[in-house]
């Protein structure tokens, strides 16, 4: 039993890290904490089930995170771009406006009932892990977060744009002086950060309910990820998201009431302790 | 006297709609929008004078309630005590999280409050022994509070005045403790905390001395609340009622005292009374919220209160572009 709840732990892990990479992007680069990151979340996965039912699972996989990325963009260019000058505590306030509005659109088409996507044909069967039968979905979920966090550490390490992207969380003004045009950096982050939370939700979709509100609790999961992990820095992160997703699965059977607030705690010992990352204050 | 004129007129306000509002469902509606004035004026009173925004103000709310709920169950104390040692309690405690969480800047405070109040709301929804788990538990209020039996008490017009009238106390209470050389030391400490320091200011207390007054006020709120349902379930503890309170305060205006008042009756104006957009009621207070902070950051009460000083400063505009 203890295996098959690890491995649960390990996939909401590994969906925790394809959801909060995509936050802690978008905070390194516009240093916004985007409160509408779970609503995205859900936003890429009813488009994926709107899409599904044209198609398939698998061009959802691909067109939901594509929308969401144009989203993103747009998303960058007439909103966080616009208030770059305002305090981070109202861009925070802005995007939690937004949060507001997408899940009433999605109220609005989908309307409050509950869907489920099927597992996709081709990943139907269930594969024999130490032991214990388990669903091959959940086995890629969890290869989906292995290549979301070996993928964006690569890109971020290996490539000019990466170099770019680094250099324009640490200093945005030089960066631009240096003839590197922050602005559009920005629009591609946000737009990739977007793009994460759609593909999660798309991800998520088959083993988790669609619901207006499911957003909410991964949001402040991915909030706890981030923080404990340390802004911007996505190997901590990567950590973290799977640290907690294994105590999440594990407390909910093993002791609820201590497991589930252990990351609470953490999380405020490092802002007590170690505000600086959050102080928003750059010059 | 300049604090009096706003509480004067919303008293006089209250009393007025008590003589023409007949039907009692509005008066429900109503009366959910005083407590959560209330609620919002604790986290107004937070951002304006310590600048902080706290995204976990629902624990104090839901304290309240679930600290009636185990007095009331458990103790046999008289009600009217237990309303005051909750406060009590709930100032105190507030003091002392304060001294340590009033450090911390920004949005980390926000990220902070909004931990403290989620851990709150697991604790409530998984503690089933004491708060009756994610049911939430009734609280067994006496028959009589403070001499008046519950039937008349809960009448939805003398509730919603009785309500309305605690909002004003407050409201008073709290503008003149502000009027006071505290309410200056807090503000010159939000404007400046290094230089409040250098001027021999002790900046921690007079900080966490605000957020538990905050807290308490938002835990009268509370108080109210959990009289008028008698009910409290961890619904009340999350997260998303700490920021919908908190879009009260932006949109109606954190730089009057009053502005979370505003907030909050137009937020259930939008929500109750106006029927046919109830259902994107959420979608038109985002927007809100975003043309707020993006066009009017002083919220609905700053405007409100420019466009009534406006006469003589569109006159002193127009002299000029002529002179």
């Amino acid at each position: 039993m203890l295996a098959i709840h690890l491995f649960n732990g390990l996939v909401y892990g590994a969906l925790l890290i394809i959801i909060s990479s995509g936050l802690a992007l978008i905070y390194g680069l516009r240093r916004v904490v985007n409160f509408a990151h779970g609503a995205l979340y859900m936003l890429g996965a009813y488009l994926g089930f709107a899409i599904m039912q044209a198609s398939n699972f698998w061009v959802a996989l691909v067109l939901a995170p594509a929308a969401m990325a144009f989203l993103g963009v747009l998303l960058d260019r007439y909103g966080f771009r616009l208030l770059q000058d305002r305090e981070p505590l109202s861009v925070m306030l802005v995007t939690f406006g937004l949060l507001l509005i997408l899940e009433d659109v999605v109220v609005f088409i989908w309307g409050k009932t509950n869907y489920s996507i099927f597992t996709p044909e081709l990943l139907h069967f269930s594969v024999t892990l130490f032991g214990e039968s388990v669903p091959a979905y959940r086995v890629a979920v969890l290869f989906m977060g292995v290549l979301v966090a070996v993928g964006l550490t690569a890109w971020l390490r290996f490539s000019r744009v990466g170099l770019y992207v680094r250099a324009a969380s640490t200093d945005p003004v030089t960066t631009s002086m240096q003839g590197v045009n922050t602005d559009l950096i920005s629009a591609g982050v946000v737009g990739l950060g977007c793009a994460l939370a759609g593909l999660a939700g798309i991800v998520a979709a088959p083993f988790l309910s669609l619901s207006p509100s499911m957003g909410s609790d991964v949001l402040i999961d991915s909030f706890v990820v981030v923080v404990i992990g340390g802004l911007g820095s996505l190997g901590g992160a990567f950590l973290v998201a799977v640290l907690l997703g294994i105590i999440q699965t594990l407390g909910a059977v093993y002791m609820p009431a201590i497991a589930v607030l252990l990351p609470f705690m953490l999380m405020i010992a490092v802002l007590i302790w170690k505000p600086s990352g959050l102080a928003g204050s750059r010059t | 006297m300049h604090s009096l004129r706003v509480p004067a007129l919303l008293l006089i306000v209250g009393i007025l709609v008590t003589q023409f509002v007949q039907s009692g469902s509005l008066y429900s509606i109503f009366t959910q929008a005083v407590i959560y004035a209330i609620f919002a004026l604790g986290i107004g009173i937070l951002l304006r004078q310590n600048g902080l925004v706290s995204f976990g103000h629902a624990l104090y709310f839901g304290m309240a309630g679930y600290g009636m709920g185990i007095l009331l169950a458990g103790s046999g104390m008289p009600a009217e005590a237990a309303m005051l040692l909750v406060l009590l309690v709930m100032g105190l405690s507030a003091f002392l999280i304060g001294l340590v969480i009033v450090r911390v800047p920004g949005i980390a405070f926000s990220m902070l409050t909004l931990a403290m109040g989620q851990m709150s709301y697991l604790l409530a929804s998984r503690a089933r022994g004491v708060t009756g788990g994610a049911d939430g538990m009734g609280i067994a209020w006496p028959a009589q509070v403070f001499g008046v039996s519950q039937s008349v008490l809960l009448k939805p017009p003398t509730f919603f005045l009785i309500s309305w009238c605690i909002m004003v106390a407050v409201l008073l209470v709290v503008s003149l403790i502000l009027a006071t050389r505290f309410g200056s030391i807090s503000e010159a400490i939000r404007d400046n905390e290094e230089r409040a320091r250098f001027i021999g200011i002790r900046t921690t207390v007079p900080r966490a001395l605000i957020y538990a007054l905050s807290a308490v006020v938002t835990g009268i709120a509370g108080l109210l609340s959990s009289l008028n349902s008698g009910f409290i379930s961890p619904e009340s503890l999350h997260w998303s009622v700490s920021a919908i309170a908190l879009l009260m305060v932006i949109v109606g205006g954190f730089r009057q005292l009053a502005g979370p008042i505003v907030g909050a009756i137009v937020y259930v104006l939008i929500k109750d009374v106006l029927g046919d957009l109830a259902t994107h009621s959420m979608a038109i207070f985002g927007t809100a919220l975003i043309i707020v902070i993006v066009f009017a950051p002083e919220g609905i009460a700053g405007v409100l209160r420019h466009w009534l000083r406006r006469p003589q400063t569109a006159a002193s505009a127009n002299e000029l572009p002529g002179s």
